[in-house]
């Protein structure tokens, strides 16, 4: 199936819509103003909801339905806050928006802004992302020069400005608790829930919290109609959706489909190039690096939420990572268990020493000092931190493992006898 | 047990739900855990502390069955809600528990029989009792350097911390000290201080009792003694008039620690105490404690035993022709001021009782108005601090200041000459020293215009401006909702004070040579405000019989000295300045030398021939409260551990007891002297208290200095109508100008030789002495 | 960086937030730029510029991996060593840099003559150009090989020192 490059309106236009002229001549900035002419806020949430986008930050969450959750009657100023903090291993999609079509992320905010009646938006953006922060603060001043943002746009009463946030290198804060910590000039841990940051987030005022993409999405949202978005792809999972795929294909990168439209062996076979002559595909961690792999024998399963959990995983941030059968299951495994103990806040304790001791535990097993009881022990320590923290980041490095175990029983059984050789990489694929 | 909040069973808006089984209420809004404590069932916790903060849900020990909630639940921040169905013992609950319990061990080392936590240690005793037994997990464990001092005071073992970060909360929303956090992250985190830097702090011991794992533990207290042979008694602290609430750890004979109580007050301290109050004990001990008895005659000085003692103190006080005065130091208990006036009855008939204090008739009217306890901070709305620096003189109120305002969004206001400890936090409207009555007609304006104002005064200040004390008094009762407490100036001023003792008459019989003989039981007038006077009063040849802890500059005259045992060492009752009667205990023993003060007391009634009818503390003071007004009924059973309240004391109480009128004029600058417990003398004695020990200054704003022209490496003579002292320089900002702050009870007693004995006000004049 | 210089960056941005507090971390990497990485001093002046306490001040600033209290080359490169970079070779880049350099292979470090610190990073959100190594935080590029990556630390090498580190 074809991409449809919806979010992705700079791949459409054929160039980059880095200047607020080239990203108006592509379509841009007609949905704001005609929103504030024509809608109340309240008519642009059902709008919304009608759509039936669901949140691209990887747990789905309808987004307009969250937006309706913010009390109206709180007398406090509103935020909208965009999860630009993409650190999810295999996930490069926002990096993309935010660098050659930052106005449409802009124009999003705004529409998103004005429909829960919010005062202020806040992209918080990853701290290694320097390069594509500059180029939102570039976005923000050209939009504010011509009015976009500031006081009474487009001679409304709508009040509306953007500030750009650099974070300084910490998954954590993708999740949204965090991030509102870390906004708030304070150390990234999550807080305890409820509070739902709809009812109390940053600065304990009513806050809806959406990714990136999500935010994107809703200028062709108004333009084209809730009914257009709706129509496209599924019943649940209604709209386009970027997928990042990356590790061993031959065309790395990110690719905006309908869900449901298009399978998994699609996306990595026909827009993704395939693998390497001869080789054959052994594992894909189709939304990034925190959801429980897929073997081979799921690659006909179409790419929307509910198929892909019914095969046993999710679709989460989008970020596809395919392994061929060259590479080691129990090694990656032990690099992504690696990767969450160091991103670990060490707020709460199953998530700060779980990780930290699952991370031993297979370093034995790659280094080829492992028993069974080791195997035994693993898993029993899932159990200790899976359902028990603070947060889902230590779910995220649970669940993958758990699965890998179960899919390839026959690799760690071959691990814990010979131990696992550092397999030779990919070349890398010149672009 | 401090780590549950109180839950009060019988509020009115109870919740209903079933608990492992059993129909239960609670109020709505109390968090399950504290639920559970109250109705028997333990729901194991680290990180919560309901005194800290809010929950955190960081450690995942509370985890809970909650049927229809999806998972397992942290009890600690799952309020009740009616009909909810908890299992608290169920398989799936107690595995949650276990579990949590085996995940904080795999980095704890099992050093248990070093740790000095041992023994009594919360992560300890919880995997005994809700632990899996043995853990599976045999990896290498987290090492950090070990063990490092947090400060001169603390010792902190890295690899014991289970990150509950309940010492950094303390130190961040409790203490707002701002000096203890968290850094790095994940499992590398740890607690510290900005690069390393010493945690001195006013309130730094607390950490150590909140720790639930031997990672905090008290360097004086390293390897002292163990949980086995120790014995903990419960008591309250003596050394300035809030009277918090303490324990006593005892062993062979000693205080080897001051702990907050597991079960605190939460009318008094709330668990909490100063650094003064924790390690102060330390300075019962030391070269200046009076071992043995004295008796100083034409033959000179020897040393003796208790016996020979008394003997020769009725010798000296009968020997008298005129009658007797007997003075009373602000820590004498009640127990011994009333065998005091009870000789004065008897066997010193004719006696002349006072107090070493302030005058109490000034502010007769202010102690008439509605009065509240500690606790009733956190519930105004509107806090204001009339004069003095709490912070300083009675510190853990400090901290209830800190948690209204923080925790409670209460606006506070203080009022005075300095900003003071709560700078911080306080809007500081400012009044120079003998100009709060105007301040005071402010603060009447809000106080109307809030819900529930809360006024807290210094004795010290409005008794030196009565004006304001009575234009105080009208606010405070002008408002039904007001209620006021007394920053109270000596440590039993109201014990004192509510046997009727007067603080004058007493210097001015005695300068009339009216008196025969002087018996002073904890007081060193020759130290005390007023000690010119009292030196000259002294000067001729009236024997003085003194009973006293350490020596001082009224034992080294005194004609007979009694070393009586201190407040760690005897039973007594102290009532602080909020009117609460409450209980010291008897300790540590002491030094054989000494004996309590009450039975010294009654000794002497025996060798005078009039012996009181009773031979022990309770007795006395059972007998006291027969016969005073002031502390009717009062009992050790009455008092109980947490203490009573006594009724507040009439407008006319102690109307007669009042100093000469002063006008302070207009010569000089004016003088403000504060009492600073940490800098004071008990505090200067203590060894572990040497981070607090500096010496006594004359303190000045900058304008102030330069009008002067004195930097901070100058001397000065201050010269008051009273006497004059020397002391170096120092330069703050925000004070006052055209004043001096002096502090009181420190060790050379300087700002004391410019003060009448009634305490102000005072002018002074200065002389630039040396420059450096 | 001096608390004045501190100020004056963060005085535009202040209405921005409710909450003063928010401007830490805008301040403490802004202080970075001017040595690329934090001193005692530094600190000491954001703490000054923001009026929170020094210890908070770091306690933030260590949380964050891109926030350095320890000094670091004029330079540094971080080589992402996550799952789809890994897959494509950063092992074998990271082992390159570490022997070019002179530094720890388990946990990087500074080149003897300070120029250059290799550092480990976790997913730089450049999967697509795996191996990517990201230079500061200003440039991140790929696909490498361990022979792009040694030519790459020598031009950097070769290049003037930059005005402001953003790291
Ligand atoms: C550990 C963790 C990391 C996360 N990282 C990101 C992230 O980098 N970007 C993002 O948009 N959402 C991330 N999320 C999800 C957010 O918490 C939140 O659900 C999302 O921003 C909501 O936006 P959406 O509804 O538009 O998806 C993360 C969640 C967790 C638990
Ligand atoms: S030192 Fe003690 S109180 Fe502080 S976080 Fe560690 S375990 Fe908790
Ligand atoms: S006591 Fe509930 S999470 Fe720590």
């Amino acid at each position: 199936m074809p991409l449809l490059n919806s979010v992705y309106r700079q791949r459409e236009a054929g160039k980059p819509l880095v200047t607020l002229d080239d990203y108006r001549a592509a379509g841009g900035y007609q949905a704001l103003p005609k929103v504030l002419a024509e809608m109340d806020p309240d008519d642009l949430q059902y709008e919304f909801m009608r759509s039936g986008l669901r949140g691209r930050g990887g747990a789905g969450f309808p987004m307009g339905k969250k937006a309706s959750f913010l009390p109206k009657d709180s007398q406090r100023p509103k935020y909208v806050v965009c999860n630009a903090d993409e650190s999810e291993p295999g996930t490069f999609k926002d990096r993309e928006i935010m660098e050659f079509n930052p106005f449409q992320l802009l124009e999003g905010i705004t529409l998103a802004g004005y429909a829960i009646g919010a005062v202020r938006g806040y992209i918080y953006i990853r701290g290694e992302y320097e390069h594509q922060a500059r180029v939102l603060d570039r976005a923000v001043a050209e939009a504010r020069a011509a009015g976009l943002l500031g006081t009474g746009l487009f001679k409304s009463t709508f009040d509306f400005d953007i500030t750009v946030y650099r974070g300084a290198g910490a998954y954590i804060c993708g999740e949204e608790t965090a991030l509102l910590e870390s906004l708030e000039g304070k150390r990234g841990q999550p807080r305890l829930k409820p509070p739902f940051p709809a009812v109390a987030g940053l600065y304990h005022s009513p806050t809806l919290i959406n990714n990136v993409e999500t935010l994107a999405a809703l200028p062709p949202i108004v333009e084209k109609g809730a009914d257009w978005y709706a129509g496209l792809g599924t019943e649940k999972s209604p709209g386009t959706k970027i997928f990042c795929v990356s590790g061993h294909v031959m065309r790395p990168g990110n690719y905006e489909i309908v869900l449901g439209e298009t399978t998994l062996r699609e996306l990595i076979f026909v827009h993704a190039g395939g693998l390497r002559p001869g080789r054959r595909v052994k594992a894909v961690w189709v939304g990034g690096s925190s959801v429980p792999p897929l073997g081979e024998q799921h690659l006909d399963t179409p790419l929307d939420y509910e198929a892909l959990a019914a095969a046993g995983t999710m679709l989460g941030s989008g970020g596809c990572i395919v392994m061929d059968d060259s590479g080691s299951v129990v090694r990656t495994t032990l690099r992504l268990v690696t990767f969450y103990r160091h991103e670990s806040c060490g707020k709460c304790s199953p998530c700060r020493e779980g990780t930290s001791w699952m991370e031993k535990l297979l370093q034995r097993i790659v280094d080829g000092q492992a028993g069974p009881d080791d195997l035994e022990m693993l898993k029993a320590l899932f159990g200790r931190i899976s359902g028990r923290t603070l947060c889902p980041l230590a779910e995220g490095a649970v669940g993958p493992v758990r699965t890998a175990l179960e899919l390839f029983p026959d690799d760690w059984a071959d691990a814990l006898e010979n131990g696992v050789p550092v397999p030779e990489p990919m070349l890398p694929v010149s672009s | 047990m401090a780590d549950y909040a109180r839950v009060d069973l019988d509020a009115e808006n109870q919740v209903t739900f079933e608990l492992n089984g059993r129909q239960v209420s609670a109020p709505a809004g109390t968090m399950l855990v504290d639920a559970c404590y109250a109705h028997g069932v333990e729901v194991p916790i680290f990180c919560y502390e309901p005194r800290i903060g809010p929950p955190v849900g960081a450690c995942r020990m509370c985890l809970v069955e909650v049927e229809g909630m999806r998972g397992l639940q942290t009890a600690c921040s799952t309020p009740v809600r009616p009909d909810m169905v908890v299992r608290t013992d169920s398989p799936a609950a107690k595995d949650g528990q276990e579990g949590v319990l085996e995940i904080l061990l795999m980095n704890h080392p099992l050093d248990c029989p070093v740790c000095d936590k041992g023994g009594e240690c919360p992560l300890q005793d919880r995997s005994f009792k809700f632990g899996g037994g043995k853990s599976r997990f045999f990896e290498g464990k987290r090492h950090f350097p070990k063990p490092l001092e947090l400060s001169s005071r603390i010792a902190l073992d890295q690899e014991r911390c289970i990150s509950c970060f309940r010492c950094v909360r303390f130190s961040q929303e409790v203490a707002q000290d701002g000096q203890l956090t968290m850094q790095e992250r994940g499992v590398q985190s740890q607690i510290t201080t900005f690069s390393g830097d010493a945690y001195e702090d006013r309130f730094t011991g607390n950490i150590i009792d909140v720790c639930p794992v031997g990672a905090l533990t008290s360097i004086p207290y390293r390897f002292v003694a163990r949980p086995w042979d120790i014995t903990n008694t419960p008591s309250v602290c003596g050394l300035c008039p809030v009277g918090c609430n303490t324990e006593l750890t005892l062993r062979d004979g000693d205080v080897k620690r001051v702990t907050g109580r597991p079960d605190p007050n939460y009318e008094v301290e709330e668990g909490w105490l100063c650094d003064v109050g924790r390690w102060g004990f330390d300075g019962d001990g030391g070269i200046t404690r009076l071992t043995r008895a004295i008796v100083r005659d034409a033959n000179g000085e020897r040393h003796t035993d208790l016996t020979d003692a008394v003997a020769a103190a009725t010798v000296a006080l009968r020997g008298a022709s005129k009658p007797v005065g007997v003075l009373l130091g602000a820590t004498a208990t009640v127990e011994e001021a009333a065998i005091a006036l009870e000789l004065a009855g008897g066997a010193l008939a004719g006696a002349r009782v006072a107090r070493l204090g302030i005058p109490a008739a000034p502010l007769a009217a202010l102690r008439a108005t509605p009065r509240a306890q500690l606790d009733e901070i956190e519930r105004a709305d509107l806090v204001a601090v009339v004069g003095g620096d709490p912070g300083l003189a009675q510190p853990i109120t400090e901290l209830r200041m800190r948690k209204a305002v923080l925790r409670n969004g209460a606006r506070l206001v203080t009022i005075g000459s300095r900003p003071g400890t709560l700078a911080d936090v306080a809007t500081h409207v400012h009044a120079a020293p003998g100009a709060l009555t105007a301040a005071v007609a402010e603060l009447a304006a809000q106080i109307g215009a809030t819900g529930r104002p809360v006024v807290l005064w210094d004795e010290a200040e409005l008794a030196a401006e009565p004006a304001a004390a009575e234009a105080l008094a009208e606010a405070v009762s002008a408002n039904g909702a007001t209620r006021q407490i007394e920053l109270g100036a000596d440590v039993n001023g109201a014990g004192l004070r509510a046997l009727g003792i007067p603080a004058t008459g007493l210097l001015e019989a005695l300068e009339a040579g009216e008196l025969g003989a002087l018996l002073t039981v904890r007081a060193d007038p020759r130290s005390a405000p007023g000690r010119v006077a009292w030196e000259a009063a002294l000067e001729g040849d009236v024997p003085v019989v003194a009973l006293a802890t350490h020596a001082d500059r009224t034992t080294d005259a005194a004609t007979v000295v009694i070393p009586v045992q201190s407040l760690l060492e005897q039973e007594g009752t102290l009532v602080s300045m909020t009117g609460r009667a409450q209980r010291v205990r008897r300790g540590a023993e002491g030094p054989a030398g000494a004996a309590p003060g009450w039975e010294v007391l009654i000794a002497l009634g025996h060798h005078l021939g009039a012996p009181p009818a009773y031979r022990t503390a309770s007795a006395a003071l059972a007998a006291a409260g027969g016969r005073y007004a002031g502390i009717e009924g009062l009992t050790y059973d009455a008092m109980g551990v947490g203490g009573v309240e006594l009724p507040r004391p009439a407008a006319d109480h102690l109307a007669a007891d009042a100093g000469p009128a002063r006008a302070a004029g207009s010569d000089g600058l004016a003088l403000v002297a504060t009492r600073d417990v940490y800098g004071g003398r008990e505090a200067s004695r203590a060894p572990a208290l040497a981070a607090f020990h500096a010496p006594a200054a004359a303190t000045v704003s900058p304008a102030t200095a330069a009008a002067l022209d004195v930097t901070d490496a100058d001397t000065v003579t201050l010269t008051s109508p009273y006497g004059a002292a020397s002391l170096p320089v120092r330069i703050v900002d925000g004070l006052s100008d055209d004043a001096v702050f002096v502090t009181l009870g420190t060790a050379d007693a300087a700002a004391e030789a410019l003060m009448p004995p009634d305490r102000g006000p005072v002018r002074v004049g200065v002389s630039v002495e040396a420059r450096r | 960086m001096t608390a004045d210089q501190i100020r004056e960056y963060l005085e535009p941005r202040r209405h921005e937030f409710a909450d003063p507090r928010s401007l830490v971390l805008p301040a403490l990497k802004f202080a970075q730029t001017g040595r690329g990485y934090l001193t005692r001093e530094d600190m000491e002046a954001v703490a000054e510029a923001t009026g929170y306490s020094a210890s908070y001040v770091e306690s933030v600033a260590t949380f964050y991996d891109r926030v350095y209290t320890e000094p670091v080359g004029t330079r540094v490169v971080s080589v992402c060593v996550s799952m789809s970079c890994q897959l494509r070779g950063a092992d074998q880049v990271w082992e390159a840099l570490c022997d070019k350099e002179g530094v720890d292979h388990h946990h990087g470090g500074t080149s003897a003559d300070g120029r250059i610190t290799v550092q480990e990073a976790q997913c730089l959100g450049y999967c697509d150009r795996a191996a990517c190594i990201q230079v500061d935080a200003e440039e991140t590029q790929g696909p490498h090989t361990p022979d792009s990556a040694r030519a790459l630390v020598d031009e950097l090498r070769a290049a003037p020192d930059p005005d402001e580190y953003w790291r």
